[in-house]
């Protein structure tokens, strides 16, 4: 908590004034979703729970594409949630570069309502986390853009971390009852600060933007929408005791790199990284009696800077990105809701290093590039089957059940000097959830599901200077060895669901949920718990 | 109102997608990496030196931590093939005896770019005799104190007579040369013949007044401050003690700093002394001479764009060399020459109580002979624990406080 008095009392004016916007705009959010609005227009007012926002979710082609227009057409009745969560997680089934232990505060809100004749959708997270024990990781907050340039080192240290969501889909009524336009837009912020020398603070920010509309043609509706996506995010270091320097690796991928300094003459430089991304999408469904099909297909492509030192700019590198995906939804309403999802993801990213020279005469005095080059791609695919079934065609489900099949593979390169890392997984699931009733207001859902990962195949060979140092010895092959481990996991949830308005809307609900990770050829394991209160509106 | 929204929204958007435009233009075509060819050629300043059959090539990238290691025959030219692209110091080097002599070759070009087959790299390769003076031992980084403080007046240089003649080091200057520490921002200095010098910030001279012989395998000592650095009132941690130092740059007596039996060496250039000479503990780069012309502090160059006062060292008096550098990073970054010394030494650290040695060749009749290849690189390592007339070395006779 006092991370959280240092982050807001910062000096950084800008920061502060994004921070308490987003943080109000997360309360308007918040007030607007969590009220009965006037206008809603359920026909019959039917208690809302957990249970009942997911049977709506499931029962929605569209919410899940990038084409926000499309939501109108799911006809979606007014729904909102409010959650408070603690989360924690323990175990040394992990990277490197997660904690030994975790934890988590989220305060959430998400909710859509009909408002004249279109719909509107909206999110709002905020999530507190404290990472304890991390390692090998200097200076990044988000691992799931791939970026391979960024700064590690080898002292233990505690992370702390904060970040606010914002999202919001926005679909017009149909006009000429033909086309339907609409938006989806995302604004991410996130901070945090390594806790041990050398320490960092990293600030990261992105916007997404995804103008959208749809075409209806009797029972075929065909959908287009277009994406743009800003990102930036700054890394500092430093050490608190400053006669200390502290050694930091600079990685360009697969364990490539170099070795810096954190203190000192010499001292690693601020790290900024500015990435814009462009694509677009397109979708077409089809309606046929109890049947709704939907097929989407989206492209992406991207650059992303990473330069160091801002007031003498030297580029560290840069991501090209390239991702294409499809996904087919078929659901089948009726007494019962099925819902069938598959999808392939297939993304390549290329990373592009610098030949440059520092030009010392007086009148230039800057890094000049020489030479540039692909040296490493990244690409990754992915192909996923997912089957829910909903017993029960009432607002709340009585039981569900699902089967999940994904199969992931990772296979990357760096050129000069060859290095190459390869993953293949493949994982099974299945899924279940019954929920018992407990008099006319209350309900308790019991859920349960398994998931089984089975590595297929996976090498990583490091062909790069020191093959003995400690980056290749305790960060990468360890981190490879926890990536192709086959494990088991087990989970488990409990809900406890009331009625707490006079009208039997809304609902109050306590959950508490639990995984077990538990590899096949470890001795380790990994727990993640997670207890959240919260309402229904 | 609306219309002006409206309009905002359009130019903000168009701003957005010209940047984005910009940035994926630059990129947007870039090729993947292919190896190149290097091709190197000497060129021979040997003067009356022999030439010898055989050059040792080396390219490194310190960028990419990647060096590649040659041979080349003194006729000819040599092809090197699947080279990394990137910026790279290449060294020539050999050795040779003939008629009683070590003659050492070097040659180098610092920071060249090799980023397309087929360029040729000149690289001038010059010849000196193994020097009879050489820098033995340096202890820069200086150590840490009880309590966990910084303790830096217990620096010294050991000059060592590596030869197998008596040499006189009466009026011999240690300097210490600008830039004070390993950068990439390079001064630049007026003149035609500018590469044709060092320029000394600071230079102390061993005393005129008199001869100083050192046999062969006797070393001298010159100490920041020649005490015993491990009393209580000093630093009970320091690893050495220089009471028994030859000479010290004293330049004022304090409550610290006592005038100690050692010689005192003579201020020749410092334009700003301050209350000791303490060289840097990131590791200066340091030149022995013997100067043909008396110093006269007045006569001081500065550099372009610059008012640091140095002084010209001509790089044909420099006797011995040695670069110094904060880290195995900054191997890269010279501001030696080449030809004085084509490589740096380096603790890797400041205040670790570590120092630089030279390596030992060979023994002769109990006469040890130190590496003296004018690349620190390779003439030195690391000791974890300075130590002042290691391997055996002699203090000299006037030294009678020893």
């Amino acid at each position: 908590m006092e991370y959280l008095g240092l982050v807001f009392n910062k000096s950084n004016d800008m920061t502060m004034k994004n921070f308490k916007y987003i943080y109000w705009a997360g309360v308007l959010v918040i007030t607007l979703l969590t009220t009965n609005v006037v206008t809603a227009q359920d026909a019959a007012v039917k208690r809302t729970s957990p249970a009942s926002i997911e049977r709506l979710k499931a029962g929605s082609l569209w919410m899940d594409t990038y084409n926000g227009a499309g939501l109108v057409l799911d006809n979606l009745s007014y729904y909102s949630d409010l959650k408070f969560a603690y989360g924690y997680k323990n175990g040394d089934y992990k990277l490197n570069s997660d904690g030994e232990r975790e934890r988590a505060i989220t305060v959430s809100s998400e909710g859509g309502l009909k408002f004249g004749g279109g719909y509107i959708w909206g999110s709002f997270s905020y999530v507190n986390e404290a990472q304890r024990n991390t390692l090998f990781n200097t200076t990044m907050l988000d691992f799931d853009r791939r970026m391979p340039y960024y700064t590690v080192d080898k002292n233990l240290s505690d992370f702390l971390k904060q970040s606010y969501n914002l999202a919001m889909k926005v679909a017009s009524k149909p006009l000429w009852d033909k086309v339907i336009l609409g938006a989806q837009a995302e604004y991410r912020t996130k901070v945090g600060a390594k806790q041990m020398d050398p320490r960092s603070e990293t600030y990261v920010y992105s916007i997404n933007v995804k103008p959208s509309a749809v075409v209806i043609m009797g029972n075929h509706r065909i959908g287009i929408n277009f994406e743009y996506q800003n990102l930036v995010q700054e890394s500092t270091t430093t050490n608190s005791d400053t006669q200390v320097n502290q050694d930091v690796f600079v990685l360009r991928g697969l364990g490539n790199g170099y070795e810096a300094t954190v203190g000192g003459l010499q001292s690693l430089g601020m790290f900024v990284y500015k990435g814009n991304q462009v694509g677009g999408g397109l979708q077409y469904s089809y309606l046929m009696d109890e049947y709704r099909f939907l097929l989407s297909g989206n492209y992406i492509y991207g650059m992303e800077d990473v330069i160091s030192s801002p007031s003498k700019p030297k580029k560290e590198g840069t991501v090209k990105t390239q991702e294409i995906e499809a996904k087919l939804v078929a659901i089948k309403d009726g007494d019962n809701l099925q819902r069938l999802e598959l999808s392939y993801a297939d993304s390549k990213l290329d990373g592009i290093e610098y030949v440059q020279q520092l030009d010392n005469t007086y009148e230039v005095q800057r890094w000049v590039v020489l030479y540039k080059s692909i040296r490493s791609d990244y690409k990754e695919q992915i192909a996923s089957f997912k089957y829910d079934f909903f017993r029960g065609a009432d607002k709340n489900y009585k039981w569900r059940a699902g089967v999940l099949a994904q199969y992931k593979k990772n296979d990357d390169i760096y050129y000069i000097p060859r290095s190459t890392e390869m993953v293949e997984n493949f994982f099974i699931g299945i899924n279940g959830k019954y929920s018992f009733g407990l008099g006319k207001k209350s309900n308790l859902l019991v859920g349960a599901n398994f998931v089984y990962k089975d590595n297929l195949d996976g090498h990583y060979n490091y062909g790069g200077a020191k093959p003995d140092s400690y980056i290749i010895t305790d960060f990468m092959t360890p981190d490879f060895e926890y990536m192709t481990n086959s494990y088991s996991m087990f989970g488990g949830d409990v809900s406890y669901v009331t009625s707490i308005s006079k009208n039997g809307r809304t609902s109050l609900f306590v959950k508490a949920a639990v995984d077990y990770y538990k590899p096949v050829d470890w001795d380790s394991d990994r727990i993640q718990s997670t207890f959240t209160l919260g309402f229904t509106f | 109102m609306k219309n002006k929204i409206k309009i905002f929204m359009v130019f903000l958007w168009a701003f957005a997608g010209l940047t984005a435009c910009d940035q994926f233009d630059d990129n947007a075509h870039t090729k993947k990496v292919e190896p190149v060819r290097s091709v190197i050629v000497l060129d021979l300043q040997l003067g009356d030196a022999p030439t010898p059959s055989e050059f040792n090539v080396k390219l490194i990238n310190y960028n990419e931590r990647y060096e590649i290691n040659k041979t080349m025959s003194s006729d000819g030219m040599l092809t090197v093939d699947d080279v990394i692209p990137g910026i790279y110091t290449i060294t020539v080097s050999a050795e040779m005896n003939e008629h009683g002599f070590t003659y050492n070759y070097s040659g180098s070009v610092v920071n060249t770019e090799i980023i397309r087959s087929g360029v040729r790299q000149v690289v001038k390769v010059e010849s000196s005799k193994a020097g009879n003076l050489v820098l033995k031992e340096v202890f820069y980084c200086g150590s840490k104190t009880p309590s966990g403080g910084s303790y830096f007046r217990d620096q010294f240089y050991e000059i060592y007579n590596n030869s197998e003649t008596v040499q006189n080091v009466k009026g011999l200057c240690i300097a210490i040369i600008n830039p004070l520490t390993a950068t990439a921002n390079l001064p630049v200095w007026a003149g035609e013949d500018a590469d044709k010098y060092v320029y000394a910030l600071q230079i102390w001279q061993v005393p005129t007044n008199q001869d100083y012989p050192l046999n062969p395998g006797e070393s001298i000592i010159i100490a920041q401050m020649a005490d015993n650095h491990q009393k209580s009132t000093l630093n009970p941690n320091s690893p050495v003690n220089l009471i028994t130092a030859e000479f010290e740059t004293l330049v004022n007596t304090s409550s610290i700093i006592s005038d100690n039996p050692a010689i005192n060496m003579i201020m020749a250039f410092w334009p700003s002394p301050t209350p000791q000479w303490l060289t840097t503990v990131f590791g200066g780069a340091f030149v022995i001479y013997f100067p043909s012309q008396p110093i006269v502090p007045a006569n001081y160059v500065t550099p372009v764009g610059s008012t640091t006062k140095c002084y010209k060292i001509p790089i044909s008096e420099v006797v011995d060399a040695l670069e110094l550098v904060g880290n195995v990073n900054q191997m890269n970054l010279k501001r030696m020459p080449t030809v004085l010394d084509a490589g740096a030494a380096t603790v890797g650290g400041t205040y670790n109580g570590k120092s630089v040695a030279r390596k030992v060749k060979e023994t002769v009749n109990g006469r040890v002979i130190l590496y003296d290849t004018n690349n620190s690189t390779n003439d030195f390592e690391v000791m974890d624990t300075p130590m002042i007339r290691r391997y055996g070395a002699k203090a000299p006779s006037w030294n009678t406080w020893d």
